[in-house]
């Protein structure tokens, strides 16, 4: 089986589109979370969010936009993240077996066109109307709809988009898995390579829900943060006084190798992918298990599958989003895998700074826990005020600390009950 | 490494317009049956398009057990058709899962679950009714929506949509605790998933899978969608009968359509010792992407071809041994060609003897729902019976192709089945006799 590392990074966050100006960010604790501007959100329930910031521009990453006219939001983000991964590994198009370079995303579907949508709805309503006049809404409709647009809402389109961008000609998948999705995307893309059906794969995600409808869904649900006065504390992942995530958008893209690969051509090798474990609750829809099985057996399964202990752990980078279910029910499945070691291995989520990136989010969390590696360092959970006696291990709170950092494990669940881990480890010879 | 753990296919579930159950699916098929009609969910007088392929009425309780009945108010029609494929599968199957007993005879965390899904699209009766509260005109007042408007929605109306919430509700239902996964690839998405998870099982992170796909484009958005794309037939209203016309000289576009198909995939010596019904093994699987444009397949058929190619050489299958093949055919001319090209580079001479069962003639395309296109392939190498191409009468001047306007018998020990999406993911499986 080949060994599997990562030789290129890439993202586009709220907290900026440089891997090192965001890690540094990171590890000064500060925040990408601010009213948001998208769009008119003063009487919704939350009316924050944590907001890819306008002096994102996809030219700079992407001189040539003559085959992406028209994309979406998550697209023209899954582009930029791409562009810096692709760089940064050093890939040339030229020198690379294209049909051998593959793609797997955990991408989002793409944001609605909503004054097209909302408008042909309200058209075809009438006062008084139980249900749409469908022959009208059609001729509306046509009218008001853009083909673009409506076709970027796919989820399968950032990953179109990126092979339209590399020439990659390989296995090419997209997995939607909710908040789990690019976790997912970057194990099983680890899998192609171990198999030997490619010899590099682009793995990540992309994501923004941060439109009415978006926001809609997760405020029926209850699952925002509503902390409207002071947006930047509201993601307080672990903290007494967690009330909900902060919903984010972006991107994080990896380039992932077979080291013999990686090695024949030079690269510089940033870290290896070692383990990588996926598993169903089969609990509910709504909850996650609050006995934390499936967590449990997915980092169980991710440790096995590195040929590691809990010992070997040096930091967690936590889903922890800041409910107050999934930061109780992941503290209870650390403490079911790492046992007595559960207080000595720090966790972190930051998420506290720059939101829930939703399909996007697992695909940064393992881009921070390669820099996490890579310098020593970790990321601090910021908000983290009010101990909660059922969070009881050490998030490293409030600050970044310097810490070694051989080999670190990215947790991710989604709703509906996806559970998946990543580990990845400083690469040795 | 377990590369030599073996996989069958041991169950398969289908909804498909030609019924509910795969063998109404497959009786109607092989009776060169047409599903395709006028759309009956909604009014579709305003459309270009106004066919379609639609599944037969059902009501979702007579599928879940009686404590989940409950949950199903909160199931888009794409998981539905999902839920529905499911417990056909498993009955088909003859495992004993949570649905069916307290002493479930398979060990939950090794069965995994990989099922394919499209863009739910919300339902607009429900949506349009709350944002009628919260309306400016024909513009939706979004300060009144945050007050007013998004209140009328049911607190759980998110959970709806979200795709991986097929496989979600076939987990829980069925208890599967094992690997899941959802794939969201368009047209390719269930034999994306199926070689997923066939590849799950290979390496020893499953000894089941359920896989496959489910999704339904029967209603506004989904018909406006593949409008506005221009892949639809809008000549045929009046003759849906005729409307699909794979690989034929007068291909006029494809159809919308419904449904699901899934496969229980099965490590051969676990399907043995329970004395397990197998249908096939899974021999091979090829995936790749096409880098011609966002819209269009690319006319060289490189991508395409080298999918199938790949899922050939793994299953060290030649071009003279396919004995059918369930190409993606939609009926579109452009699209038509290019997987001919591809299909060529895959058969090479052989193309013209390898015959070919274009099933959306006689269903629409079924999206992400495809899956059903996986389980036909299976179930025409299990029963020695070559579907029918019921409306490629003139075939393309380009090449010449084996099809038959009615179904053939004939024993034959390889089966291939093969995608393409808008998008440009190709997907491929090859199953074996065993």
């Amino acid at each position: 089986m080949d060994r599997v590392v990562i030789t290129g990074l890439g993202w586009v966050t709220p907290m900026g589109h440089s891997i090192d100006a965001v890690w540094k960010r990171l590890l000064n604790g500060e925040s990408g979370i601010a009213r948001t501007t998208l769009f008119d959100a003063s009487q919704f329930p939350t009316t924050f969010s944590a907001e890819i910031k306008s002096d994102y521009r996809l030219e700079d990453f992407c001189p040539d936009l003559s085959k992406h006219q028209g994309v979406g939001r998550n697209t023209r983000f899954a582009l930029g993240a791409c562009a810096q991964a692709w760089k940064g590994a050093g890939l040339d198009a030229a020198k690379l077996d294209l049909d051998r370079v593959g793609i797997y995303l955990g991408s989002g579907e793409g944001s609605l066109d909503f004054d097209a949508y909302s408008g042909a709805a309200l058209a075809s309503w009438a006062e008084g109307a139980t249900s749409m006049d469908s022959v009208k809404w059609a001729q509306v409709a046509a009218e008001f709809m853009n083909p673009t647009r409506e076709l970027e809402q796919e989820p399968n389109m950032p990953l179109s988009h990126l092979a339209l961008l590399t020439g990659a000609r390989g296995p090419a998948l997209n997995c939607l898995t909710a908040c789990a999705a690019s976790t997912q995307a970057i194990g099983e893309a680890t899998e192609i390579l171990r198999r030997g059906d490619a010899d590099v794969m682009i793995g990540g995600g992309a994501h923004s829900m941060i439109h009415p409808f978006g926001v809609t869904g997760f405020n029926r649900l209850t699952a925002l943060s509503t902390l409207n006065e002071d947006p930047v504390r509201a993601s307080r992942p672990f903290d007494a006084q967690r009330g909900g995530f902060v919903l984010g958008e972006g991107a994080g893209m990896v380039i992932l190798e077979t080291l013999e690969h990686a090695q024949q051509r030079g690269a510089n090798i940033l870290s290896e992918v070692v383990g990588y474990g996926s598993t169903a609750d089969a609990y509910r829809i709504t909850d996650q298990d609050p006995q934390g099985m499936g967590a449990i057996v997915a980092m169980q399964e991710a440790l096995k599958d590195a040929n590691l202990g809990a010992a070997d752990i040096h930091y967690i980078n936590a889903h922890g989003t800041g409910t107050r279910e999934n930061d109780g029910n992941e503290t209870v499945a650390i403490k079911a895998v790492f046992g007595d070691r559960a207080k000595q291995v720090p966790i972190s989520s930051i998420k506290s700074m720059m939101g829930h990136l939703i399909a996007a989010a697992g695909a940064v969390e393992l881009i921070t826990c390669v820099l996490a590696i890579r310098d020593n360092m970790l990321p601090p959970t910021t908000n983290l005020d009010h101990p909660d006696p059922e969070c009881d291990l050490d998030y490293v709170p409030n600050k970044a600390r310097s810490a070694r950092v051989d080999a670190a494990m990215s947790n991710s669940f989604g709703f509906g009950g996806q559970n998946d881990t990543i580990i990845v480890k400083r690469f040795a010879r | 490494m377990n590369s030599m753990r073996r996989v069958v296919v041991t169950g398969i579930g289908i909804v498909s317009p030609l019924g509910i159950g795969a063998r109404t699916h497959w009786e109607n098929l092989i009776g060169g049956k047409v599903a395709v009609r006028r759309i009956a969910a909604f009014d579709p007088g305003g459309f270009p398009s106004q066919i379609a392929g639609e599944v037969p009425a059902f009501k979702i309780t007579d599928f879940v057990p009686k404590s989940y009945r409950k949950a199903t108010k909160v199931m888009a029609r794409d998981i539905e058709l999902a839920v529905v494929a499911a417990d056909d599968a498993f009955k088909d199957a003859n495992i004993q899962s949570r649905a069916y007993t307290d002493k479930p005879s398979i060990p939950a965390g090794r069965f995994g679950c990989n099922i394919g899904a499209g863009l739910i699209s919300a339902e607009l009766n429900e949506l349009t009714a709350a944002m009628h509260v919260a309306r400016e005109g024909n513009k939706l007042d979004l300060k009144k929506w945050g007050q007013d408007g998004m209140g009328q929605l049911t607190p759980l109306w998110l959970l709806k949509y979200l795709p991986n919430m097929l496989a979600c509700h076939v987990t829980i239902v069925h208890e599967l605790k094992g690997p899941s996964n959802t794939i969201t690839c368009a047209d390719a998405s269930s034999h994306l998933a199926i070689g997923e998870a066939f590849r799950t099982i290979q390496r020893g992170k499953a000894d089941l899978a359920i896989c496959g796909g489910a999704e339904s484009k029967v209603n506004p958005m989904g018909l406006m969608r593949q409008c506005l794309v221009k892949r639809v037939n809008t000549e045929s209203n009046e003759s849906p009968e005729r409307a699909v016309r794979p690989f034929d000289s007068g291909a006029a576009g494809t159809c919308i359509g419904e449904g699901g198909g899934l496969l229980i995939l099965e490590e051969y010596e676990s399907a043995k010792n329970r004395g397990a019904k197998i249908y096939a093994e899974l021999v091979g699987f090829g995936a790749s992407q096409d880098t011609h444009n966002i819209t269009d397949p690319s006319p060289t058929g490189h991508s395409y071809g080298s999918a199938i190619r790949k899922a050939m050489t793994e299953a060290k299958v030649s071009p003279a041994g396919v004995g059918c093949l369930v190409p993606h055919g939609l009926g579109i001319a452009s699209h038509d060609r290019a997987e001919i090209a591809g299909l060529r580079l895959a058969l090479g001479d052989a193309l013209e003897k390898v015959p070919l069962a274009p099933i959306k003639a006689q269903i629409g395309n079924l999206a992400a729902g495809c899956g059903v296109d996986a389980a036909t392939a299976v179930l025409s190498l299990h029963s020695g019976a070559i579907p029918p191409a019921v409306n490629s009468n003139k075939s393309s001047s380009i090449e010449r192709l084996n099809m038959q306007p009615t179904a053939r018998e004939t024993k034959f020990d390889v089966a291939i089945t093969s995608v393409y999406s808008l998008g440009g993911q190709n997907a491929a499986l090859v199953f074996r006799r065993v």
